[in-house]
């Protein structure tokens, strides 16, 4: 006993029960956090239980021993756990202590027995037991040790197994359950043994007296079965992120931390994908009203997640995005069905017949579709083919894969409908092929193909923000990104802009003077510019002018080496008169007019064709040139599959079936292809992208002998929600340097836009006058879609703030309009800001790009003046 | 400065001279009086090669010399062939200018060629009886040699000698990550020889050479002989297929075959022409020569362990992502005809977690499996196998409640079924081995493996 210890619980004291699992419990480290964590419970004025798993790999090393037959090998297997164990122990200094080393010699002996006497599951349900008893019991030695008395509890004489109806022999033994009500004499028990205790997860006893385990997510439910029997103050999870996120954070990096949560949508949110914890383990807390909080063992600084009864009133808000791959639909169609007694109830037995369990159902009047979870059955025997044999006796059977479900969860999911129009329409280019509803209301579900499921997740959880259906707002219920959390990447930090810190003042005098006003900074552009010179593997960078023409940042970006790339005669002609005559310029239109391509082909541009028709009709004027195919991977490639039904959505590109004809036609006139280009949008932010097009750009290239150089596009994403990880150039030029490396004998171009410029240029615009309506608020400013027409265009999210008042309590929600007569004149919607007084500078932030360019004189309202900050 | 060289009106195409020193070959070409084209195939940790071995290094080098030329010769397609060591037997001149013609069929047809009474390597005149007598035994050490391709039928092959205890290296040219993958998967020791195509090949490509497809199983085959010399192997095994003797198609007369030098002519000559110029104990074969391609697919489809490690893509991704369509481009006929063979055999959820989608569930497919099919078009220039093998798959499956439903299956049944006669569409036959190969007696076991 160390003399600093607390001083001692009353009988009546409440429990926490804390479950760590197998890597927080392999190691000393792991320990010694584990005593610290314990104690700081302790202190609070709580008995804890500790609730652990084996040490990581012993498990499995069980399961191995049970499989072995041979009795030598099983004697071996059982030494070299045991070794693990004398391991940590000779870490820790300690003995063996004597409960070990009688579950060691336990061990043993049912290694050297075999199944025989207890039963072939018996004896393997005892001897998967005894990972979880020899970590417990080390664990106990050690906090006792290191001064933290500490009590050994056998789980088995707690939980008790209870017999279900449908269980047989294996389910019983292998994955039981137990009924876990509030037990008092259980409580006034322990209480009386001590202040700290410690037993085992993932194990139980039966009626019979035999161990039984509780199967899959067993410690975490054990933690909960204890939870409930103790009525504790709360259930801790330690594992190894701090909780659960509004998605995988592995398909969406700016997932984010759910901070609270009840049970049937945690519970939810678990079944339909989250890993952290195992759906069951919640149920038994739910009755008692117990809450769980889950924690990063690690940072235990960070919140972690609470689940609770408690749903304080909060705005409707999906919680989470989740996806579940490898699914199979069976779609089962016949007239038959219609109003047929008993119908679906001969369907379904065929399905319990060939041991397939059914998971979703959609049904019309003449169609049911379910859905096949990827079970071992499913996928390696003949249990489909079975299954559609016999259903194709009484109705049209399809079977649908490989599928994914992709659920939408959040308590009141109908009153949110009308918020998810634009995910809906997503949605509607897609194939579903089933969507369900519960009458719980907490999800909503569409199965799709599941080749689209790994880029359309992280786009509908951007939806989703963006429509204000997953109010991340709500910082009560929403934490910081898992990008935030665990990213490597950079994020933006909001004090960073130019336009906040050392031009704020020269902004605010310019706004002052007149509004609107675009004013462009040199030294981002140049900054930009450099980081992207980085891109070792790139030989060659053009810059996009269509982004912003203004002739100051086409000198600046020539004098750091770019080259232009132009996609209209008026851009080139722009681009020639400012810029040195050795930078290289590339001509890239689309559905360009002949006399375009022969105006360009005048001038030292690289030509660029994107369809066949040029050369099928005006050959000549190509003869004898070289020029860049510009092609659409597409769907070719196995990319784009978003566009699967509209197949050729895009305008842009050769299709890749059309490359061989073209060649035909070029050799024809005597066209040379020297470069292939293929661009894949923009706003990207994964740098795996482009990887990809480089890659499938290369195999491509191999059919041609002629082509030089590959040219990947551009479309490097700027963030522009704060906290949104910045595209990592670092990370960009490893996925391209390995690509290089398979294909060094082509050069490789790339042509940014938006990258160098959006970051550099802001509108200013004035606050003229406030309207309110009904709980809106209209901050009214003097310029609106005629000079940014990116939120109305593609409902772009440019950053807003109230320059005159940058310091002032951001306290009133305003929709920030323009004064075009358009209701889609709407700068910004929801906007937090300070209160504003007619006449405050607005600045509206990453202008820089597709700003003034697409302005319109609409409503013939004045142009925005550009103003250039060296 | 020399003026650029004209690829295509070049006039002779030289063999210059080969060497070999510490594992790497040097083989020396040019165009009229032009730069010398050297490519160089890297063998690593080679051993030094044993003086009784030399001469039989010296004639698989010489050969490897003749056949990779066939990369180089086919950028300007002079009508000259020199050699500066001197003229041929006629033996190796019979299987060389086989080779350039029958190999180069598919790329004398893309490029509107005919290359018929063009190609004439210089043999003597005085007949030399080398063709006729065999070589010498180098008492090779019993172990093979078994080239990994990525695709399923080198790993059918790999699998079945394992299965018979044989002792066999798994052996791959070039980088690719693929075939890399697929190889550490077998279990087995692995070799990956390089071929550094000369540089000046890209320059001529730029220049306007003739382009398209050439022999590059044979140019394999002449490095795996130097190899079998160098590390010591009796025999090389390849998982050739029966289909691969089929011709393409008809052109003008002449025969087109995609996968010459995959067909049974090909082997049959390079395995005589190595028995007498090279070694009589070192065996070239294809093992799953007896074979249709839906034989090899059925025993492939009990190959689970590979199943998210191979493919046959022909899009040949040098680069591999964790998704099926970073293996499966599912538009090329080789995912079409892969997926239809395996289709027969495999549970389809199982299928369909390969491929990542469903190929005969998507109408825009139409057009390649019409093709595989032989169904208003041309076999496809690929390595796949024949259209009856491809009706016999489809027509198998669209007796498949499972299948019958997916719109190329709903297709079939209702378009293209009605004109085909049903007694020629039964599977069983095209699993059943012909008795055509020149698999060694030690590895003969490994036939019935396969089935």
């Amino acid at each position: 006993m160390t003399s600093n210890a607390p001083a001692p619980l009353s009988s009546g004291a409440s429990w926490i029960v804390m479950k760590f699992g197998g890597t927080s419990v392999a190691t000393l480290p792991r320990w010694q956090n584990i005593r610290e964590l314990v104690a700081s419970r302790r202190a609070e004025g709580a008995r804890v239980l500790v609730v652990v798993s084996a040490l990581t790999g012993i498990t499995d090393a069980l399961k191995q021993m049970c499989a072995q037959e041979d009795k030598g090998k099983r004697i071996e297997a059982a030494k070299a756990i045991a070794q693990r164990h004398y391991d940590l122990l000779g870490h820790m200094q300690l003995a063996v202590p004597e409960t070990l080393g009688a579950r060691l010699a336990e061990l043993a002996k049912l290694a050297e027995e075999g199944p025989a006497m207890l039963g072939e599951l018996a004896w393997a349900a005892l001897v998967q037991a005894h990972g979880e008893l020899m970590s417990s019991a080390l664990g106990a030695a050690f906090l006792t040790h290191s001064g933290l008395s500490t009590q050994w509890v056998d789980a088995r004489d707690c939980l008790a197994a209870v017999a279900l109806p449908n269980q047989n022999e294996r389910t019983k033994l292998l994955s039981a359950m137990v009924e876990a009500k509030p037990d008092p004499s259980l409580n006034a028990r322990l209480s009386q043994q001590g202040e700290v205790f410690i037993t085992q997860g993932f194990i139980a006893r039966e009626s019979q007296g035999r161990t039984v385990l509780l199967g899959r997510g067993g410690s975490d439910t054990s933690a909960s079965y204890f939870g409930a029997l103790l009525k504790a103050q709360r259930v801790e999870i330690w594992t190894d992120v701090a909780g659960m996120f509004t998605a995988n954070p592995r398909q969406v990096q700016g997932a984010r931390l759910l901070q609270k949560l009840d049970y049937e949508e945690a519970q939810e949110i678990a079944s339909t994908g989250a890993k952290v914890l195992h759906p069951r383990c919640l149920s038994p807390l739910r009755e008692p009203r117990v809450p769980m909080l889950i924690k990063d063992t690690n940072r235990p600084e960070l919140e972690g997640t609470v689940i609770g009864p408690e749903v304080r009133e909060h705005a409707p808000s999906v919680k989470a995005i989740s996806a579940r791959k490898g699914l199979t639909l069976v779609s089962m169609e016949s007239v038959g069905m219609w109003q047929q007694v008993g119908f679906l109830a001969d369907v379904f037995s065929h399905f319990k017949q060939h041991g397939l369990s059914v998971d979703l159902i959609g049904s019309a009047e003449t169609n049911v579709t379910v859905s096949l979870d990827p079970t071992e059955n499913l996928l390696d025997s003949d249990a489909v083919a079975a299954l559609a044999s016999d259903l194709a006796k009484v109705c049209r059977v399809k079977i649908i894969a490989p599928c994914a479900a992709i659920t939408l969860v959040g308590r009141g999911m109908r009153s949110m409908l009308h918020t998810l129009s634009g995910v809906l329409a997503e949605f509607g280019q897609l194939r579903v092929h089933l969507i369900s509803q519960s009458s719980n209301n907490l999800n909503l579900t569409f199965v799709v193909d599941e080749s689209v499921v790994d880029e359309l997740v992280p786009r509908l959880h951007e939806m989703l923000v963006a429509a204000g259906a997953l109010r991340t707002d709500d910082s009560a219920l929403f934490g910081p990104s898992w990008q935030t959390l665990y990213g490597s990447g950079e994020t933006v930090a909001a004090g960073d802009a130019w336009w906040r810190t050392q031009c704020r003042d020269q902004l605010l005098a310019l706004g002052e003077q007149a509004t609107p006003r675009y004013v462009y900074h040199l030294p981002t552009v140049r900054k930009q510019a450099r980081e992207l010179k980085t891109l070792a593997s790139v030989d060659r960078l053009h810059y996009a002018v269509k982004a912003n023409t203004h002739p100051a940042i086409l000198r600046a970006l020539a004098e750091e080496g770019f080259g232009f790339e132009c996609v209209s005669p008026g851009e080139l002609k722009a681009v020639m008169a400012t810029v040195p005559e050795s930078a290289p310029l590339l001509f890239t239109p689309n559905f360009a007019p002949r006399e375009d391509y022969v105006w360009a082909l005048s001038t030292r541009a690289t030509v660029s064709l994107d369809s066949l028709y040029p050369l099928e009709h005006w050959g000549e004027v190509f003869r004898g040139r070289e020029i860049v195919l510009r092609v659409d991977l597409g769907r070719g490639l196995g990319h784009h599959e978003k566009v699967r039904t509209g197949g050729s959505g895009s305008k842009f590109g050769l299709p890749v079936e059309h490359v061989d004809a073209f060649l035909r036609l070029a050799d024809a006139h005597g066209v040379t292809v020297r470069g292939l280009h293929a661009h894949l949008g923009s706003g990207i932010l994964d740098d795996k992208h482009w990887g990809e097009v480089y890659n499938q750009l290369a195999s491509l290239a191999e059919r041609i002998g002629s082509v030089a150089f590959l040219d990947i596009g551009g479309g490097l994403g700027v963030p522009s929600h704060p906290g949104e990880a910045q595209l990592d150039i670092a990370a960009l030029e490893e996925v391209l340097r390995k690509v290089k490396g398979a294909y060094p004998h082509y050069q490789l171009w790339m042509e940014p836009g938006r990258y160098l410029v959006a970051d550099a240029g802001v509108l200013i615009t004035r606050v003229t006058q406030q309207k309110g309506k009904g709980s809106w608020r209209y901050l009214g400013v003097d310029t609106g879609m005629n000079s940014l027409i990116r939120p109305a265009l593609y409902d772009a999210w440019h950053e807003i703030v109230n320059l005159t008042r940058l310091d002032e309590p951001a306290t009133a929600l305003y929709q920030v309009v323009g004064p075009i007569c358009e209701s889609g004149d709407v700068i910004g919607s929801d906007r937090r800001l300070p209160e504003a007084k007619e006449g405050d500078v607005m600045l509206i932030a990453q202008a820089g790009a597709y700003g003034k360019v697409m302005s319109s004189p609409y409503n013939l309202r004045d142009e925005a003046e550009e103003i250039i900050i060296e | 400065m020399t003026n650029p060289i004209q690829p295509r009106l070049t006039q002779v195409f030289r063999f210059v001279r080969c060497s070999y020193a510490d594992g790497v070959a040097e083989l020396v070409y040019a165009f009229d009086q032009g730069e010398e084209l050297i490519e160089r195939v890297r063998f690593p940790a080679a051993p030094a090669v044993p003086a009784e071995n030399k001469h039989a290094f010296e004639a698989a080098l010489k050969l490897l010399h003749l056949i990779a030329g066939v990369s180089y010769y086919k950028a300007g397609v002079p009508p000259k062939i020199e050699l500066a060591d001197g003229p041929l037997d006629d033996c190796t001149a019979n299987l060389l200018d086989a080779l350039y013609l029958h190999g180069l069929a598919e790329f004398a047809y893309r490029n509107g060629l005919d290359l018929r009474g063009r190609i004439a390597f210089p043999r003597s005149s005085e007949g030399r009886g080398e063709g006729d007598t065999l070589a010498k035994a180098l008492h090779l050490p019993k172990r093979t040699l078994v080239p990994i391709g990525g695709g399923k039928d080198s790993l059918v092959a790999v699998e079945a000698i394992k299965q018979i205890g044989g002792e066999a290296t798994a052996v791959w040219v070039g980088n690719s990550p693929l075939i890399a993958a697929c190889a550490e998967r077998t279990g087995l020791p692995t070799l990956n020889i390089q071929r550094e195509l000369a540089p000046g090949l890209f320059e001529l490509n730029r220049l306007g050479a003739w382009n398209g497809h050439i022999p590059v199983t044979a140019v394999n085959s002449a490095i795996l002989a130097v190899a079998a010399i160098l590390y010591g192997y009796d025999s090389i095994a390849f998982a050739n297929e029966r289909s691969a003797s089929a011709a393409t198609l008809e052109y003008e007369g002449q025969q087109v075959n995609h996968q010459w030098s995959k067909g049974y002519a090909f082997e049959q000559m390079l395995s005589e022409w190595l028995h007498t110029h090279v070694a009589v104990d070192l065996d070239y074969c294809s093992l799953l020569r007896p074979y249709s391609e839906l034989a090899i697919t059925r025993a492939f489809a009990k190959l689970t362990p590979y199943f998210d490690a191979f493919s046959s893509c022909n899009r040949n991704f040098k680069i591999l992502g964790p998704k099926p369509a970073d293996r499966w481009c599912g538009q090329c006929p080789k995912c079409h005809f892969v997926f239809l063979a395996l289709a027969p055999f495999l549970p389809k959820p199982r299928l369909l977690g390969i491929f990542g989608r469903n190929l005969l569930d998507d109408e825009t497919q139409a057009a390649g499996f019409d093709a595989l099919l032989e169904y208003h078009d041309h076999k496809p220039f690929e390595c796949v196998g024949e259209g009856a093998e491809a009706r016999a798959a489809m027509y198998a499956l669209s007796q498949r409640p499972e299948w019958q439903e997916d719109a190329l299956i709903a297709r079939f049944r209702s378009e293209i079924l009605p004109q085909l006669d049903v007694a020629g569409l039964a599977l069983e036959p095209w699993l059943q081995p012909s008795s055509e190969h020149r698999v060694p007696a030690r590895l003969q076991a490994a036939l019935a493996v396969i089935g």
